[in-house]
């Protein structure tokens, strides 16, 4: 089992609603602020971009790292927690 | 031009327009014929002379070359097609593309260009890697991720590449993983032993969901090298239990972080088990009633019964029986019938006892009252 942080288990614990864009594991102040600024000031926003991208890690993880330049552990942790939040509700 | 025209024969301004076709620079305006029909000649009937006869056949290649030219240097930008042609482009390469919107185009257009230059940047890429693995090797944190990226980036590399540069990167992947496995058994078999078991099996499962597309060999060998991994961790279980506490002490700082998650999972499944210094818990087994030296001297209760039961029984044993009951009911009832039968005899029997107990004093008032009755018991 790869180790999930606390932030992770909350975000997967219930259904997203209004949280934040910082409320995803591996988004903290600095990422959340400049995803804010590209227009995604939601969770469900980056969920949306998420899911147009099919799901698809490579594609998430570049399209992540080129909006608010996420490093690689930050990429691996925001995907992990959406493709599991979507297992669980979607 | 069907046939070859000397240049003294054109008039002048058709020589000029002649080199203006070819692009060759004028002379002087006011310069005589005879320049320009030196120029004429230098340049246009020379080029006449090589082209003359594969006219025809030159035009085709050209324009060919000029098509082809700009795949092979990457210069349709894939900003300028559509977004149907930045599609159909990509399905070209092997890539199924999702809906192709605002923010996704940039993220595609990307893929595209890293498709369109295959072969330096397959080989490139996995140098890269090869040295990202060898660096983080000391680094615990990033060993799980860094081997998930591994196996991800293989998969890329796999689509795109030949053959030898994937056989490079996967020996240097194996060596790696061996590494990597074994360094981590030191940190972690002290202390959790059987949680052991798990992390390499949960691994197995989470290797299908994302090798959707290439189920090549080398997820069969990762599978198989994995499994091994996990049946030769276990086997070492019981030795490593004896070696708990001397590991645990070296390794207390290393496996810190790595071990928390295990430690949350067992206080969330036994929460009132206290901590011990191996971390191992065992319960102490119910003893069996009657085995070896162990006579039965406490009173087990023969059958599990309910405390509702156990209730019932306790009120049915204090309460009178029902025939018992009834049994009274009926003797009570002969009584009261006997005596409302036998009022009058009863009557004169008390009263002559009292008569006689009471002769000397009171003869006068008892027979009053025995007239009295008498005539109550006539009246009725």
């Amino acid at each position: 089992m790869s180790s999930t942080s606390q932030k992770h288990k909350d975000f997967v614990a219930e259904p997203m609603g209004e949280k934040t864009v910082m409320a995803l594991a591996g988004i903290g102040e600095v990422l959340g602020k400049r995803l804010e600024e590209k227009g995604f000031d939601k969770a469900y926003v980056v969920l949306g971009q998420f899911l147009v991208l099919k799901k698809d890690e490579e594609l998430f993880r570049d399209w992540l790292k080129d909006t608010c330049g996420a490093n690689v552990k930050q990429q691996g942790d925001c995907y992990g927690c959406l493709k599991e939040w979507c297992d669980a509700f979607l | 031009m069907p046939f070859e025209e000397d240049p003294a024969y054109l008039s002048k301004s058709r020589l000029k327009s002649d080199l203006v076709a070819h692009n060759v620079a004028l002379p002087p305006a006011a310069s005589k014929k005879e320049i320009y029909v030196e120029l004429h000649l230098k340049h246009i009937d020379q080029r006449n002379a090589a082209d003359f006869s594969s006219d025809e056949e030159d035009l085709v290649p050209d324009v060919a070359d000029r098509e082809e030219d700009p795949d092979h240097t990457e210069i349709p930008d894939p900003r300028t097609l559509t977004d149907d042609e930045l599609k159909a482009a990509l399905l070209h390469h092997g890539v199924k593309a999702g809906p192709i919107v605002g923010t996704t185009r940039a993220v595609y257009e990307k893929k595209l260009k890293k498709l369109l230059q295959p072969d330096e940047s397959g080989k490139v890429n996995g140098a890269e890697k090869a040295v990202v693995y060898s660096d983080s090797e000391e680094e615990e944190e990033e060993e799980v991720e860094e081997e998930e990226q591994k196996a991800d980036g293989e998969e890329e590399v796999e689509e795109s590449v030949c053959t030898e540069s994937e056989k490079q990167t996967a020996e240097q992947t194996d060596l790696a993983k061996q590494e990597s496995s074994q360094a981590k058994l030191p940190y972690q078999n002290g202390s959790f032993p059987y949680l052991q078991c798990f992390m390499p099996s949960s691994r197995l499962h989470a290797r299908p969901t994302s090798n959707r597309e290439s189920k090549s060999k080398w997820n069969s060998r990762n599978a198989v090298k994995s499994s091994e991994r996990s049946r030769s961790r276990c086997k070492e279980i019981p030795v490593g239990i004896s070696r708990a506490s001397s590991v645990d002490q070296h390794s207390g700082l290393g496996s810190g972080p790595p071990q928390e998650p295990m430690k949350d999972i067992i206080k969330e499944i036994f929460p009132e088990t206290g901590t011990t210094p191996t971390g191992i818990h065992a319960t102490r087994r119910r003893p069996i009633k009657g085995a070896a030296q162990r006579p039965v001297q406490y009173g087990y209760p023969a059958t599990p019964v309910s405390p509702a039961t156990l209730e019932r029984r306790e009120m049915e044993r204090r309460r009178v029986p029902i025939r018992i009951q009834i049994l009274v009911f009926l003797i009570m009832a002969c009584i009261l019938y006997f005596i409302y039968v036998n009022l009058e005899d009863i009557c004169v029997v008390l009263l002559d006892s009292l008569n006689q107990g009471f002769d000397s004093e009171d003869g006068y008032s008892l027979q009053a009252e025995t007239e009295d009755t008498q005539v109550v018991s006539g009246q009725d």
